[in-house]
This record gives C-alpha cells, sequence and structure tokens, in this order.
C-alpha cells in the first residue's frame, strides 16, 4: 500500500538524519517548570504519563496490580522546531525525589538542563543540582523571579548552593518568552564551551 | 501528578495484553519512529496501531507518538514495540551528546531559539 507524503528511510546510508535533542527543567515542586516549558514552547506543553506501580518504580507485571495502589506520573514536554530535521524538547522532570529513576532516562543524551530556583525555597533544588553537577551534564541555575520574591544578586545564590565559578546563574521570569530565551540561549553558550 | 485509581490504566493495558514492557531493546523518550511498511491485512493491528502507523509516517519522537495517541509512556511503548517487532516500522535511537551534537547543531539551536 502507498499513500501520499511518506518519507521513506533515505537510501543512501539507510538512516533517518531527524534528530531530536533534549533540554532538561528541573527544580523544586511549584517552582514553574511547566510555566517555563509552556512559555517557550512552539505547541501548547503535550502530556504523557507514566504508569508506575506504588513502590515508585517501573512495573514489569501487571498480574495482580488490581491488589496494588497504581500511579501515574505525568510528564510535560514542549518542542521547538530548529530545522525540518532538528528538534529541541524540553522536558519538565517529575518534580518527586521517588521519580528519579524516570530523570536518568530523561538525562541521558540531553543537550543539558535548566535548574529553576524559587529564592524562598532554594534548598528545593538541591537535589537537582547534585544531580547534574554527579552526571557531568552541563546546566545553568535560573532563579524565577516571582512576584514579591527577593531579587538576589546571582553571587549569592551561587555560593549559597555551592555551584562552581562556570555554571551560569541567571534571573529569570518563567512567564515571559523573552527571559525564557535568555535562560536557553545561556544553557547552549554554556554547554557549547564546556563540551 | 499523581492519581490513586488505576482503574482506567488496567483498561488501557487490555491494549496491550497486560504486558507493560515492549519487546525487545528499550528505545529513548526521543528515539525518532517512522513507518516503513503498512500491513497487508489491516486486521491484525488494533486501532492504536494504525493510528501510530499514521502519525508516524512523517519521522516521530516516541514522545510525540504518545502524546498523539493519548496514551501513557509505558502502553505506548509497548505498542510500538510490537510494530517494530512486525516490521512496520523502525526506531532510531537518539545517539550519545557528544556525537550527535556538533559545533553547527549547537549553532544552529542558538540561533533557532533566538528566532522564537
Amino acid at each position: 500500500m502507498e499513500f501520499a507524503g511518506f518519507d521513506r528511510p533515505r537510501p543512501s546510508g539507510g538512516t533517518l538524519t531527524a534528530t531530536a535533542l533534549k533540554i532538561l527543567v528541573a527544580g523544586g515542586f511549584g517552582v514553574g517548570k511547566t510555566t517555563m516549558v509552556g512559555t517557550i514552547s512552539e505547541i501548547r506543553p503535550l502530556h504523557t504519563e507514566e504508569l508506575l506501580s506504588d513502590r515508585g518504580v517501573d512495573v514489569d507485571d501487571l498480574s495482580g496490580i488490581e491488589r496494588k495502589v497504581a500511579t501515574t506520573v505525568a510528564l510535560d514536554f514542549g518542542r521547538i522546531t530548529i530545522r525540518q530535521d532538528l528538534w529541541l524538547y524540553l522536558f519538565g522532570t517529575p518534580g518527586q525525589d521517588r521519580f528519579w529513576f524516570m530523570w536518568d532516562e530523561l538525562a541521558l543524551g540531553a543537550l543539558g538542563a535548566v535548574v529553576l530556583a524559587d529564592t524562598r525555597r532554594l534548598a528545593d533544588c538541591f537535589p537537582a543540582v547534585d544531580y547534574f553537577e554527579q552526571l557531568k551534564l552541563p546546566f545553568v541555575v535560573a532563579v524565577n523571579c516571582f512576584d514579591g520574591a527577593r531579587r538576589h544578586d546571582p553571587g549569592k545564590v551561587r555560593r549559597a548552593v555551592g555551584l562552581d565559578e562556570v555554571t551560569p546563574v541567571i534571573m529569570c521570569d518563567a512567564r515571559n518568552r523573552s527571559s525564557v530565551k535568555d535562560v536557553l540561549t545561556t544553557l547552549v553558550t554554556h554547554a557549547m564551551e564546556v563540551r | 501528578m499523581i492519581e490513586d485509581d488505576p482503574g482506567p490504566l488496567i483498561r488501557l493495558y487490555g491494549l496491550t495484553g497486560g504486558r507493560a514492557r515492549p519487546q525487545g531493546e528499550a528505545f529513548d523518550l526521543v528515539a525518532i519512529v517512522v513507518t516503513v511498511h503498512l500491513p497487508q491485512e489491516p486486521s491484525v493491528l488494533n486501532p492504536e496501531h494504525h493510528h501510530i502507523l499514521h502519525i508516524c509516517r512523517k519521522p516521530t519522537p516516541v514522545a510525540d507518538v504518545a502524546a498523539g495517541l493519548g496514551l501513557p509512556l509505558n502502553v505506548t511503548r509497548v505498542l510500538l514495540g510490537d510494530l517494530r517487532r512486525e516490521g512496520y516500522v523502525s526506531i532510531t535511537p537518539p545517539k550519545p551528546a557528544n556525537q550527535s551534537i556538533d559545533e553547527r547543531t549547537y549553532r544552529d539551536v542558538l540561533h533557532g531559539i533566538r528566532r522564537l
């Protein structure tokens, strides 16, 4: 059966060149991750779910699941088309610690990460910072300046979080498109420099 | 977001015959799926399989397939695994960042973000 618009693998080399790059948006619960993804995405953030068992790990066998408490973890993601064959995906990471295993998959092959921080609850971003440092994944710390949030200077945030000198710290407004663009260009520039 | 009611999910797994894992090699959220072959006898596949084959006429990342179907990732992956086993789709894993992201790609990404 044939149909129009069918993109077959290219004969030369036999493989497709379409590529999707990942950027993770991490940070504590309610810090604005989904807002940031929605602000910059060219599509309404897509939403999908992962089924988990009551232990917070992937389910291998569903027999007897009716006796367990199954939960789902939502995954919101947005997309930016860079070229016809190149997309940038932004994944908001699940906020709860019990979903760390999902981060491993999200982080695999990622271009980098944005750690969103709220100065009123700065400690909430520590686990994400530790995680990306251990993984040696390039990241930036973006301080989401909510209305009424105290405006810290980046140097103080850097010291409070215990960052090295090269990891960028920037102030942002997750609702503002040009501010989120600044965050992403800072991340990509940083990733280029340290790779 | 967490929901305690597993009912709809259990029904969803009816689509996969109770399987929670796809057959064969695991694939990433941004692995690229493309339809390479269409079944001669449409009846062997369920409507979700056909929906995937339709979506993936153009190369489509796994995450977009799941969102397009409105199904959980696990379920989507099982269905994709079926289609791969039968030779209807190819699934190309992403390369490691240090191989897939060259200088030009970084510059294109920067340019793409700036022009938004």
